[in-house]
């Protein structure tokens, strides 16, 4: 080995200088959780669900060209629960009225809910750090916040 | 010959009429022999064309009869033979002495399908598991995978210890080698590997028969999660499959964007296997370093898309999201420090001595063996076959941007590297000039949910090889057949021919030059 | 009667106590050494700057549980790893650090030959050790860690008697006491170097530790307390083998002292030459690939061993007709 490295004196691996190099270099390392990266604000975190803006009940769900009028069934909106490919949106009932529940274990943040419903009641946001010892916190019960929203 | 029109002539006059030959459907034509015709008409193409080769076979179930079909790849058309078997006798002929390349692709059409090929048995399960019971066959319409009662593991016979003072060393399914399960029964003796029997299957997850049982706005997403690594291309060909069927107008933007995701796909993806090359080898150095050359190009991926792996970007009719002007100054200014530094990791290449000492002349795949056993991607732009499915079947924008087919003819393990570090500067390249030449306009058009009769198929360039998709619609919402092949499924075959004769202690090195993904190869 | 200042010498400094703090030492100077070549940060959160990582490391494997396979030969799977331990901590009480060795009776003639045998009886007990496991990846592990240790031990043995040539001793205080012999012959330091890089199984002579090929070689089946011994073993060997460089090539404890505490000036530029060496040795694991076993004994019958033979050849004529005449390099007694 060290007959190779002393003959090949102008073809020497380019590793040795640039190692000696990067002693001196900040390292490229992202000292999470003390500092915490930047996030393009566009992307695919959390959801946030209003409910005063979802009409699970209304029929005939407004003009939207994604969507087949003629494939919707029944007198329930609902589309968000057909379209989710994880299966992580179910229908509870609150407040007599009939709403979406996202299980945020099943979801896999496609953001297919958030194209498809016609009132933009699944909205973006770029929260991330969704990490918790329990599964039941993950899941996003619909809620009204207060009487007026209910009615 | 890279003509269909002579192909169809030539073999209009060798058989006549015991083929029919439907022209133009499912690419260049579908050629249609049954009673043991195909065997045949594949050896006539294979004798006209020295790159004949089969891309897949796909198994279906017809009701009273099921279908096999051989999808050949020539110089450049693409023809499709189609067989018919009854189901209560599903025998035919094999064509794996013609052409071996096709031993896997006919295991597993036995295995899930239970088509028997005379000449080829299938002994046990090839990609369902131990436990799964013998006659039943998943991809067949009247099994409902969901209700399958699975079986107790059947008692393994002991390992026998091959003949005299060979020794069988099991890569087993935890390997601190592989990143994904398989396990690979390696004899040797003394040091010289002398056979490789592998077992594929450990990540089959079903996805084809999922596919059948939802609708095709959810199968894009389905389809994505085929594999981590290389999820767009997925995304793409079964969207451009469903377009063949469907034809709606795309916008040229979306054209543009769709070739800016799947090229920064790429990157990610090669740089992904160039540093897991260096852990394989022992050299954690390079690995760290290409790794950390990765991370802006996922910051650039989650730009784009709004997520670092899975982008979910291309939908059926064009892309989800457009690009914000205002990004672009970032996407070209992280483009150029990439660019920067590509020369250091060349120059590693060419003259870092431990390195050569470990990847030259290691796991050598001659010219022919590489036609004979239809191996993809990179794996055969090393060995001097010059296909790329960008420049032969090109589809997306790439018709319109100008870029460079790498081929290398060592056939080693070093020969390959290069030819994935040379794709990274072309993919460069490509970026650049799609940012450049953006078109404006729409991004998507509307499309209906349910999809005409018909079917389709389409190859695309993903980064470890030629992705082939092949869908079958029946006027529903759901998709009646998707037949998926993956680069590595067909690139496997090869390794269990470059590891006999060499040492043991080569066979990582080899192996991940071939850039393994078991989630794509068992789907 | 019982002199309690040479067991405070042998248990606490330079002792075993000693000792073992500057193992953990040395092994965070490489883990922060080699993370910093790759430009990453290391450990950091163990202690200011991560110093107390190595023992924590340690710590949580004291913790873990302690399985042991049915089929293993129980009395040499239990007790190899602390076996070789100890003869390693008894190979480093030898070696002068505080300007007499721990035993402070400045060694014997001969003691380098001793120690050169301790550790190759300790690399013999790692073997044994991996051999006792029944694993296949533990018999292949352990079969390549004799092989190439063996082999090694050639040039090993040749190239640690150069410098006793010049020196006309073979008693390692009185080598380490007369000259600094990287300056007389630096071609034995460099090829002594290399050769401890292979002894200490170190990049790029990896081969038994290569997880890519054999998983965990012969500490495949080792869990908990026992594996903590194996990995302190391993680094003791990384302070043994560049200790011995140190006292051979580098002149040992041997520095200016100020203020009379020859003592604290002694370790001091022990330790300092003793980081040096670590990080030579440190920076070229990190910078090279692992070779394959048939590379690293074509490395060692074909070019090492004609090397340490020629360098030991050249060593002793220069010092016969060179060095002697002049008078340097001689032995200066203790």
């Amino acid at each position: 080995m060290a007959e190779q490295k002393k003959k090949g004196k102008s073809r020497i691996s380019p590793i040795f200088k640039r190692a000696v190099s990067h002693l001196f270099t900040k390292p490229a390392t992202t000292k999470y959780p003390f500092v915490k990266p930047q996030l393009p604000a566009d992307s695919r975190g959390k959801l946030v669900y209003e409910i005063k803006d979802c009409n699970a009940i209304d029929f005939g769900c407004g003009p939207d060209f994604r969507l087949d009028i003629k494939a919707l069934r029944g007198s329930n909106c609902q589309v968000c629960v057909r379209d989710c490919p994880a299966g992580a949106i179910q229908i509870v009932e609150v407040e007599g009225k009939k709403r979406p529940q996202i299980d945020l274990n099943k979801c896999v943040f496609c953001y297919q809910c958030v194209e498809t419903c016609p009132r933009g009641a699944i909205k973006q946001s770029d929260f991330y750090e969704l990490a918790t010892t329990d599964k039941g916190a993950l899941v996003m019960k619909p809620e009204y916040k207060n009487k007026k929203e209910a009615s | 010959m890279s003509n269909a029109a002579d192909m169809i002539n030539l073999l209009e006059s060798k058989f006549g009429d015991r083929i029919q030959i439907k022209q133009g459907t499912l690419e260049a034509g579908a050629i249609i022999a049954n009673n043991g015709l195909h065997y045949d008409v594949l050896k006539a193409m294979i004798e006209a064309d020295e790159k004949t080769g089969i891309t897949a076979i796909t198994g279906l179930d017809l009701g009273d009869k099921l279908g096999v079909y051989y999808h050949v790849h020539t110089a450049k058309p693409f023809f499709t033979i189609k067989a018919e078997v009854p189901k209560a006798d599903p025998k035919i002929k094999t064509v794996v002495d013609i052409h071996p390349g096709a031993l896997f692709h006919e295991l597993e059409v036995t295995d899930l399908l239970g088509v028997v090929f005379v000449g080829n048995e299938l002994q046990g399960h090839f990609v369902l598991s131990e436990n799964w019971p013998d006659g039943v066959y998943p991809l067949r319409k009247d099994v409902d995978a969901t209700k399958v009662q699975l079986v107790p593991t059947p008692e393994r016979e002991a390992n026998k210890n091959a003949e005299g003072r060979q020794v069988k060393i099991i890569i087993g399914p935890q390997h601190p080698a592989l990143l994904e399960p398989e396990k690979f029964s390696v004899t040797v003796d003394g040091e010289i590997v002398t056979k490789v029997e592998p077992r594929i299957g450990y990540v089959h997850r079903g996805i084809e028969k999922t596919a059948e049982s939802r609708s095709y706005l959810k199968d894009t997403y389905l389809v994505e999660r085929v594999c981590g690594i290389c999820n767009p291309i997925h995304a793409y060909a079964f969207v451009s499959t469903v377009e063949k069927i469907l034809k709606p107008a795309v916008p040229e933007r979306a054209e543009y964007l769709r070739v800016i995701a799947l090229e920064l796909n790429r990157l990610h993806s090669h740089l992904l296997t160039l540093g897991h090359a260096g852990l394989e080898i022992g050299y954690e150095t390079l690995f760290q370093y290409f790794w950390r050359d990765r991370e802006p190009i996922m910051d650039l991926i989650e730009l784009t898309s709004g997520n670092r792996v899975y982008g979910s970007l291309i939908t059926v009719g064009g892309v989800r999201r457009d690009l914000n002007p205002e990004h672009i100054p970032k996407i070209k200014s992280v483009l150029e420090d990439f660019r920067k530094k590509m020369p250091f990791y060349r120059k590693l290449y060419q003259e870092e001595p431990t390195l050569r000492l470990r990847m030259k002349d290691v796991g050598v795949l001659t010219r022919e063996d590489a036609l004979k056993l239809s191996v993809v991607g990179p794996v055969a732009r090393g060995s001097g076959v010059d296909m790329d499915i960008r420049k032969t079947q090109p589809y997306s924008a790439y018709d319109e941007i100008p870029f460079k087919q790498i081929v290398y003819t060592e056939g080693d393990t070093w020969a390959r590297m290069n030819v994935r570090m040379d794709e990274v500067e072309e993919s460069i390249n490509i970026i650049e000039y799609a940012v450049d030449h953006l078109p404006s306009g729409p991004v998507r058009v509307e499309v209906p949910r349910s999809v005409p009769e018909g079917e389709a198929v389409s190859s695309v360039e993903a980064p470890r090889g030629e992705l082939f998709y092949y869908v079958k619609s029946n006027g529903t919402d759901m998709p009646e057949r998707v037949k998926i092949r993956t680069p590595t499924f067909a690139n496997i075959p090869s390794f269990l021919k470059t590891a006999i004769g060499e040492s043991i202690a080569d066979v990582p090195s080899n192996f991940v030059s071939l850039d393994p993904c078991f989630s794509c190869t068992d789907r | 009667m019982i002199d309690l200042w040479l067991i405070f010498r042998i248990l606490v400094f330079p002792g075993f106590t000693f000792i073992l703090f500057l193992t953990l030492f040395c092994d965070w100077v490489e883990r922060k050494l080699e993370a910093r070549i790759q430009n990453r940060v290391g450990p950091m959160v163990a202690g200011p700057g991560g110093i107390l990582q190595p023992l924590a490391d340690f710590i949580k494997l004291l913790t873990k549980e302690d399985i042991e396979p049915r089929d293993t030969k129980k009395l040499v799977f239990r007790y190899a790893p602390l076996a070789a331990f100890s003869i390693m901590m008894f190979a480093m009480c030898f070696l002068p650090i505080d300007g007499a060795s721990v035993i402070s009776t400045g060694g014997f003639s001969g003691d380098l030959i001793i120690i050169l045998a301790f550790a190759t009886i300790a690399n013999f007990l790692l073997f044994m050790a991996g051999w006792a496991s029944a694993n296949p990846y533990g018999t292949i592990g352990s079969a390549r860690v004799l092989t190439q240790f063996l082999g090694y031990d050639i040039p090993l043995y040749l190239l640690a008697l150069t410098p006793a040539f010049i020196a006309g001793s073979i008693q390692i205080a009185t080598i380490a006491s007369s000259f600094p012999y990287i300056l007389l012959a630096p071609w034995a330091f460099i090829l002594f170097i290399i050769t401890m890089q292979a002894e200490l199984e170190k990049d790029p002579f990896d081969v038994p530790h290569s997880e890519s090929e054999v998983v965990g070689g012969l500490e495949t089946e080792y869990t908990g307390a026992k594996l903590a011994f194996l990995h302190l073993t391993r680094d003791v060997q990384v302070v043994f083998g560049s200790a011995l460089v140190v006292e051979l090539f580098l002149g040992g404890p041997n520095g200016p002292v100020f203020f009379g505490l020859d003592w604290l000036f002694y370790t001091l530029w022990f330790v300092l030459k003793l980081l040096i060496v670590v990080v030579i040795s440190e920076y070229i694991t990190t910078v090279v690939a692992r070779l394959r076993i048939d590379q690293v004994l074509t490395g060692n019958w074909k070019i090492l061993l004609p090397a340490a033979l020629l360098s030991l050849i050249a060593a002793v004529a220069l010092a016969t007709w060179v060095y002697h005449p002049f008078g340097i390099g001689m032995a200066v007694g203790v």
